[in-house]
C-alpha cells in the first residue's frame, strides 16, 4: 500500500476517526485504525461495537492496500507533521510516514480479525450541520448520566415528515427541541433513542458540514443503529432499547405567572447567589412587581441576595431551583432574553427563548425544589 | 473439534436434557422477540453445574443459537463471529479477578441497554456469576429482571446456592449433570483422538470435569502434578514432613501459575504495546508507556488478579484430587462395589484404607472441605495447607479442637 496526500487532509481525517477510539478497549484490536486505499480514495475506519466512524478522502494512491495501525499513535504522528505532502507506505510489517524531512515508522496490527463496520440504515434526510449540532447540544444537556437508568441516558429522536423533535430528561429537567429537516422521502414516522454522549460528540464533530445526512431505519425494521454522514465522514451508533417517558404530557398547557428577564443578567446573578448555596441546596426566586429577587443560603450559614429587573405578568410566585440545572437551561436557550412560565411553586417551570415566546422551538422544563418553609 | 454435521449444541457432552431445553428456547426465540408469548424462551438464564460440566459451553451455545439465523448451525458468519469473540451482539464476560468489579457492572448496564445490531438479540454471557458480590450484583437486578426487549442474560455458576438469591430468583434455572465417565471418555476419543485407555483414565481422574479431563489426557505435566498431589497422603510422616509437603505443594502451584500466566501476560503486554504503537520511530513521539499509561495500569491490575485466581483454582484442584483419593479409601473401607477414581493407585489406596477407620477418613474429607473454605476466605495458602497436612496425618486433631475451625463462609 502506498499513497500521498496533503498534511491537513490526513491530519483532520485521522483526528476525526480516532476521536471515538476506546481509551480502554475490550479487545486490543479495537484501538486500531483501519486504513484502506483504493482507486484514488482513502478510507479510515474505527469501530468499538458501539460507535463506528469512517472517513473518505481523496488521495494519490500509488498502490492499493489495507492495513490496521494504532489509532492513537497515528493521531499523535499526524499532529506532529510539518506542512508538506505526506506519503504513507507499508514496508513489510511496518508503516512508514514521510512528510518533508521528517519520517516516522509504526508497526501494523493483524487486520484479519478486525470486525466489519455496520452499514448505514435505510431511510434518511438532511439538515445543516450547524442547526443539528446546536439542537443536539441544547437537548443533550438534560440527559441523565446514570447507567442504571439507561433509557434516560439517551436522546429521544422523533421524525415526523419534515420535523425532527429531540427530547431528553434526567427526571429533574426535560429539554425538547424541534427543527425542520429535508427528508429524502416524505411520510416518515420513526422514533429512536440515541445515547446522548455519542449523539452530542457526533453532532459537534459534524457541525461544520453544510449538510448532515441522518439515517434511521423506517418503523418496523430493527437494525438498532442510527447513522450520520457529512463531508465524507460517517458515524453509526447503536441505539438504546427501551421506553422513553411520555414527555409531552409533562409540558404544562397553561400558566399562572409568566416573566421575561435578561438572560445574561440572570445567569450572572444565579452564579453569584449560588456561591453560598451548598451542594444540593436550592436558589430561591421571588417574582413580583417588576423584579425578581434571588436568595440562597440558610439562616445560620452564609446568605446571598440579589434582585433584577424583570417583567412579571400574573400572580407573584416564589419558587426554588437547583442552581446548576437553572444555569444549564438558561445557557442552552441561547437567547438574549428568557421567558419563564409557572403554574405553582411545586409544578415544573418552563424556560423558553424570549425572542420566540409565541411558538418556541426549544423548551426547557425544570422541576422546582420543594421548599420546606 | 466436533463433527461439522452437528450444530453448536454438539459440543455439550452428556447433557441431553439440557440440550433439548436450550434447543427449544432457540427455536422459540424469534417468535418471542416478535412479542408472542413463549414458554421455552426467556430473557434471563442461570446455567449451573459442577466445574467442568460445560457451563460456559452451554451458555455460548445458547448465545450462538440466538444470534444465528438458523438456530446455531455452527458454520455461518454469525456463528464464526461468536466463536472468535467478535460478534457485536454477543458479549462474553469472564471475570479475571476473584470478584466482579463495580466498573465492570456499570459498563455492562450501559451495553445491556443497547439494541442488537445484526441479530434479533443482544446476548450477555456472564461466567462465574457466583463472583457477583451483593453490591455489584444488586446494581444489575433491574436489568436482569426486566431487560430491554432484545437483551438476554445467560449467567453461569457452579450451583444456584452460590448465586445471590436476588439474582437467582430472576433467572430460569438450567442444571447440567456431572457427565458420566463413559460420556467424557467417548468425548475425548472423538474430539481429540486420544487413545481409549488414556481417555478412560483421564475421564475417571477428572471426576467429570471435561476441561480437566482434556488437560490430563493431553498434558504429561498435568498428569505428573496430579501424581505429586496424590502422593501426599502416602508421605505424611512427622510434623516436619507434613509442613514440608504443604510447602512443596504451595510452591509448585505458584510455579505452575507463573508458568501459565507469564506467557499469557507477556503476550497481552506485547499486544497492548503493539496497539499503542511500540517500536514506532520518529522525532517527537512520546514513549509507548506514556501513550498507554492507563491501559498498562489496567492490564497489570488484570494480570495480578488473574494470577491470584489461577493460584486459587489450582489449589482447589489439588483439594478435589485429594478428596477423590479419600473417597476411594472410603469405598474400599466400606467394601462398596463401585469404580475407583484412582484405579491405578489401588494398592496404595488399600494400604491407607487398612491403616485407618471410616470415621477418620470422613474427618480427613472434612478437613479438605474446610481448607477449601479457608482459601475462599483468603487465608494464606501455606497456612491453610499446613493445617491440612497436619490434620490429614492425625484427624483426631480436628475433633480435639486444636485445628478445628468452624466453616468460614465467604
Amino acid at each position: 500500500m502506498k499513497f500521498r496526500l496533503e498534511r491537513d487532509v490526513i491530519a483532520d481525517a485521522v483526528a476525526w476517526t480516532a476521536r471515538t477510539l476506546p481509551t480502554r478497549p475490550s479487545m486490543p484490536m479495537l484501538a486500531g485504525l483501519l486504513i484502506e486505499a483504493t482507486d484514488q480514495q482513502l478510507m479510515l475506519s474505527s469501530f468499538d461495537f458501539e460507535v463506528s466512524g469512517r472517513v473518505l478522502v481523496n488521495a494519490d494512491v500509488m498502490e492499493p492496500g489495507r492495513v490496521l495501525v494504532s489509532g492513537r499513535l497515528l493521531a499523535d504522528i499526524s499532529r506532529l507533521l510539518p506542512a508538506a505532502p505526506v506519503t504513507i507506505s507499508v514496508e513489510g510489517s511496518r508503516v512508514e510516514v514521510t512528510c518533508g524531512r521528517s519520517s516516522f515508522t509504526l508497526p501494523t496490527l493483524p487486520v484479519d480479525d478486525y470486525p466489519s463496520l455496520p452499514d448505514m440504515p435505510g431511510s434518511s434526510g438532511t439538515v445543516p450541520g450547524s442547526v443539528f449540532a446546536h439542537a443536539v447540544a441544547q437537548v443533550a444537556i438534560a440527559a441523565g448520566r446514570d447507567d442504571t437508568l439507561p433509557t434516560l441516558t439517551g436522546v429521544r429522536v422523533e421524525i415526523l415528515d419534515n420535523t425532527i423533535t429531540l427530547a431528553a430528561t434526567d427526571r429533574y429537567r426535560l429539554a425538547v427541541r424541534e427543527f425542520p429537516w429535508t427528508p429524502a422521502n416524505t411520510s416518515l414516522d420513526v422514533q429512536a433513542l440515541v445515547p446522548a454522549r455519542t449523539l452530542a460528540d457526533t453532532a459537534k464533530s459534524l457541525a461544520g458540514c453544510d449538510e448532515v445526512h441522518l439515517a434511521l431505519a423506517a418503523s418496523g425494521a430493527s437494525d438498532g443503529l442510527m447513522g450520520f454522514e457529512g463531508d465524507g465522514r460517517r458515524t453509526t451508533t447503536r441505539l438504546l432499547d427501551g421506553e422513553f417517558p411520555k414527555y409531552r404530557a409533562l409540558l404544562p398547557s397553561e400558566s399562572a405567572t409568566t416573566a421575561t428577564v435578561d438572560t445574561a443578567a440572570l445567569v450572572e446573578a444565579v452564579k453569584r447567589v449560588s456561591l453560598v448555596a451548598e451542594r444540593n441546596t436550592p436558589v430561591r426566586l421571588m417574582f413580583a412587581d417588576g423584579e425578581v429577587e434571588l436568595r440562597a443560603g440558610t439562616g445560620d450559614e452564609a446568605q446571598a441576595n440579589e434582585s433584577l429587573e424583570c417583567s412579571v405578568d400574573g400572580a407573584a410566585i416564589e419558587i426554588a431551583f437547583n442552581p446548576q440545572y437553572l444555569q444549564d437551561g438558561l445557557s442552552a436557550l441561547d437567547d438574549a432574553t428568557t421567558h419563564l412560565s409557572f403554574t405553582t411553586a411545586t409544578r415544573p417551570a418552563v424556560l423558553t427563548g424570549g425572542s420566540q415566546a409565541s411558538s418556541p422551538s426549544y423548551r426547557y422544563l425544570l422541576m422546582p425544589v420543594r421548599l420546606s418553609s | 473439534m466436533t463433527n461439522p454435521a452437528e450444530d453448536v449444541f454438539g459440543e455439550l457432552i452428556g447433557q441431553d436434557a439440557v440440550v433439548a431445553q436450550l434447543r427449544a428456547a432457540a427455536a422459540d426465540a424469534p417468535a418471542a422477540r416478535a412479542g408472542q408469548p413463549s414458554t421455552a424462551m426467556t430473557h434471563a438464564w442461570l446455567i449451573t453445574g459442577p466445574p467442568g460440566s460445560g457451563r460456559s459451553t452451554a451458555a455460548l451455545a445458547l448465545a450462538t443459537a440466538l444470534v444465528c439465523p438458523t438456530g446455531g448451525c455452527g458454520t455461518c458468519e454469525e456463528c464464526m463471529l461468536v466463536r472468535h469473540s467478535s460478534h457485536a451482539d454477543v458479549e462474553h464476560v469472564i471475570p479475571e479477578g476473584v470478584d466482579y468489579l463495580r466498573a465492570e457492572a456499570d459498563a455492562l448496564m450501559h451495553s445491556a441497554a443497547l439494541a442488537p445490531t445484526r441479530s434479533l438479540w443482544h446476548v450477555f454471557v456472564l461466567e462465574d456469576a457466583d463472583r457477583l458480590t451483593e453490591v455489584v450484583g444488586n446494581s444489575m437486578l433491574k436489568s436482569i429482571e426486566e431487560p430491554t426487549p432484545g437483551t438476554v442474560w445467560i449467567l453461569c455458576a457452579p450451583s444456584a446456592q452460590d448465586v445471590l438469591p436476588t439474582i437467582r430468583s430472576r433467572c430460569r434455572h438450567v442444571t447440567l449433570a456431572t457427565p458420566s465417565t463413559t460420556a467424557v471418555a467417548a468425548g475425548l476419543v472423538s474430539s481429540l483422538g486420544v487413545d481409549p485407555a488414556m481417555a478412560s483414565f483421564a475421564a475417571r481422574a477428572s471426576q467429570g470435569h471435561i476441561g480437566r479431563a482434556r488437560a490430563l489426557a493431553t498434558d504429561e505435566a498435568a498428569r505428573l502434578r496430579r501424581q505429586d498431589v496424590l502422593r501426599i497422603p502416602l508421605q505424611l510422616g512427622d510434623l516436619g514432613s507434613c509442613l514440608a509437603l504443604a510447602a512443596d505443594l504451595v510452591e509448585t502451584v505458584n510455579a505452575d501459575a507463573a508458568a501459565m500466566c507469564d506467557p499469557l501476560d507477556a503476550r497481552e503486554d506485547a499486544a497492548l504495546r503493539a496497539v499503542y504503537g511500540d517500536g514506532a520511530q520518529g522525532k517527537g513521539l512520546g514513549t509507548v508507556e506514556r501513550r498507554a499509561k492507563g491501559a498498562f495500569k489496567d492490564m497489570q491490575e488484570r494480570h495480578k488478579r488473574r494470577r491470584r485466581r489461577v493460584v486459587r483454582d489450582q489449589l482447589d484442584r489439588a483439594i478435589v484430587d485429594l478428596i477423590g483419593f479419600y473417597r476411594d479409601v472410603l469405598v474400599i473401607q466400606l467394601g462398596a462395589h463401585t469404580e475407583l477414581v484412582n484405579a491405578e493407585m489401588r494398592p496404595q489406596i488399600e494400604r491407607v484404607a487398612s491403616a485407618s477407620q471410616p470415621p477418620e477418613t470422613l474427618l480427613r474429607v472434612d478437613a479438605l472441605e474446610r481448607t477449601r473454605n479457608l482459601l475462599a476466605a483468603n487465608v494464606p495458602a501455606l497456612l491453610a495447607f499446613e493445617s491440612l497436612t497436619v490434620t490429614l496425618k492425625d484427624p483426631s486433631l480436628a475433633s480435639s479442637g486444636a485445628v478445628r475451625r468452624d466453616r468460614v463462609t465467604g
